[in-house]
């Protein structure tokens, strides 16, 4: 076990630096696509943290994302603010936003959150047409052209591994701990003595975080945004997919669905982009009744695999 | 904004309220008894009041037929898809966690929404039949709306007598109550909940083809619905039948009332408003808890 734990760690170094040194030789497609695996890794980890972690399905976490993204966009041209303190405002933004939704929704079990989730996105596209002096309404609103790809593939990409490694963290931790007995039972949870409200509110609050940067740092680098590309459904469904294919409730299930998605996406499904929400469904449901635990829950049943990757 | 809100205008937005209550009372108590019966809420309820709209359309627009006698016909149709999708898929996961149900739902409403853009494109279809409007003393009342609500009632008010006073109805309370105690005393367990599901479906399918009638239709009009109808079952009492009706009544005029004092714009931010209150102030409903 040793052996192979060193084998691992010395592929993960390796596979660091050769994206670290990507975009000095990479094609502008190729730094494109790696910044856009990024944003998937880093909207896909969050997810995970609510709905994989607590087992509280948000079907409404693009509501960070376009929040985030909104948010950074407003203050780089109106207040002038650099990018990247944009994206961190984009960030606490999303947690704001998550602590007034999750404070009503979360205090209760069942399904009122999800429900909740749902119609998120809707309310904040209505309210963005609403404010169209701050928001440029359905017009959208263009940032000042920057070239900051770039940088922004590294900033993405620490955003990524942030989300994974504090997954890790947290899944490791005693609080993970808590977040998985309130999935498994959240009675049981409570009779335990854990304060199931707050830590459901905690793990809510992180997993908004991230989309809300990732959608500041999109909206930097496309230099335009409006209402339809940050708050479609199909944003939501895309993390929800890479999460259940790659097995929720790990470390690198999140990782490896969102790469195997985004290639197979690229590769295959660009073609047929008419079927493409039909498979997404097709594989919720699919996963949901045959392999619940994703493509690593199956790897670590065969391998034996530690319960914390 | 300045506009003087006279007694006529609150009468109009207090007529218009229960005329689109009715209707979304009748596409609630189709989730609410998915969720009394089964405990599953079913994200999929708003794409299959889509399907049901899309049945009066091609009824109506290629035989001609009169689009307030295809609701019937929309509402067996869609009892049937109701049945097949529990007999497939839904049936799997009635005794999971809530997260399976939850996204299998999902994952049935996405792909539905995708047949029917790619099947029907993603135009907006419109049942023209009937326009116009009834002036009663000063208020105008829409013509398709009044009918639909005549429509609505009617249904709803057979579905409760249903519910109350047959055999299969009692059985179907009877599960939501208790699923074991149910099964002691002899009732099909396996067999109520491709009946509930069918029957919830079918309620769906009927709201879908009023709406045909009044408003223009699309692949994504659903989802909208599924959270409203879990709005009204929220305001009426999770599990509370009856409930539904309230909720459905009180949905409708908070949101007229919300389109005359605010704007028809924010008529969602409204719907959502009120669903966080609600869960923050009386989680239970306003009924309170189950009383099937």
């Amino acid at each position: 076990m040793k052996g192979s734990r060193g084998v691992v760690a010395a592929a993960l170094a390796v596979a660091l630096v050769a994206l670290v040194v990507y975009p000095v030789f990479g094609t502008g497609y190729g730094v494109r696509s790696t910044l856009q695996v990024f944003m998937w890794i880093a909207l896909a980890g969050s997810w995970n943290l609510i709905s994989g972690l607590t087992g509280y399905v948000s079907f409404g976490h693009v509501a960070f994302y376009g929040a985030g993204a909104y948010t950074g966009a407003i203050l780089v041209t109106s207040a002038g603010w650099s990018w990247p303190v944009a994206a961190l405002a984009g960030g606490a933004a999303a947690g704001v936003l998550a602590l007034l939704i999750g404070y009503p929704c979360l205090r209760l079990k069942g399904p009122y959150f999800a429900i909740a989730m749902l119609g998120l996105n809707e309310v904040l596209r209505a309210l963005v047409s609403y404010f169209e002096g701050l928001t440029g309404g359905g017009n959208g609103l263009s940032l000042p052209t920057a070239d900051v790809t770039r940088p922004i593939y590294y900033v993405m990409g620490l955003l990524a591994l942030a989300v994974t490694a504090g997954t890790y963290l947290i899944i490791t931790s005693r609080f993970g701990l808590r977040l998985m007995t309130i999935r498994e039972d959240e009675i049981a949870a409570e009779a335990m003595g854990i304060d199931t409200f707050h830590h459901k509110l905690v793990a809510f609050l992180l997993s908004a975080v991230g989309p809300g940067i990732a959608g500041a740092l999109t909206a930097r680098d496309q230099g335009y945004i409006e209402p339809i590309s940050v708050f479609p459904l199909a944003i939501t469904v895309t993390m929800i997919v890479m999460v259940l294919f790659g097995g929720k409730g790990t470390v690198w299930g999140p990782v490896m669905g969102a790469v195997a998605l985004f290639v197979i996406q690229e590769l295959v499904w660009a073609h047929y982009p008419y079927v493409h929400p039909l498979l997404f469904g097709a594989i919720i449901v699919a996963v949901v009744l045959l392999m619940p635990r994703g493509v690593l829950g199956l790897l670590q049943l065969k391998y034996r695999l530690p319960r914390t990757i | 904004m300045t506009v003087a809100i006279t007694p006529e205008m609150i009468g109009q937005v207090v007529i218009s309220g229960v005329l689109s209550g009715a209707l979304y009372a009748m596409v609630a108590l189709g989730l609410a008894l998915i969720f009394g019966v089964m405990r599953v809420i079913n994200i999929a309820h708003g794409s299959l009041l889509m399907l049901g709209a899309y049945v009066t359309y091609f009824l109506y627009s290629q035989t001609g037929m009169n689009p307030f006698l295809t609701v019937p016909i929309a509402m067996a149709a869609l009892f049937v898809v109701g049945v097949v999708l529990q007999r497939t898929l839904v049936f799997r996961v009635v005794d999971a966690p809530e997260l399976s149900s939850l996204l299998l739902t999902f994952g049935i409403s996405i792909a539905l929404v995708n047949l029917a853009q790619n099947a029907f494109t993603s135009d907006l279809r419109a049942v023209e039949y009937i326009t116009g409007s009834w002036l009663v003393g000063g208020l105008a009342l829409s013509k398709p709306r009044v009918i639909a609500f005549a429509f609505a009632a009617a249904v709803t008010a057979l579905a409760f007598l249903f519910l109350k006073s047959t055999r299969l109805g009692k059985a179907i309370r009877a599960t939501s109550q208790s699923r074991e105690v149910a099964m002691v005393c002899g009732v099909n367990v396996a067999r109520i909940h491709l009946l509930t599901f069918g029957l919830a479906s079918a309620l769906a399918a009927g709201g879908g083809a009023l709406l045909a009638v009044i408003v223009a239709i699309q692949p994504e009009m659903g989802g909208v619905w599924t959270f409203k109808s879990f709005l009204v079952i929220v305001l009426g009492g999770a599990g509370n039948y009856p409930g539904a009706l309230l909720g459905g009544l009180l949905l409708g005029l908070v949101e007229q009332l919300a389109s005359l004092f605010l704007t028809t714009q924010l008529s969602e931010v409204v719907a959502y408003v009120l669903l966080v209150l609600v869960l923050l102030v009386r989680p239970a409903g306003l009924l309170g808890g189950r009383q099937t």
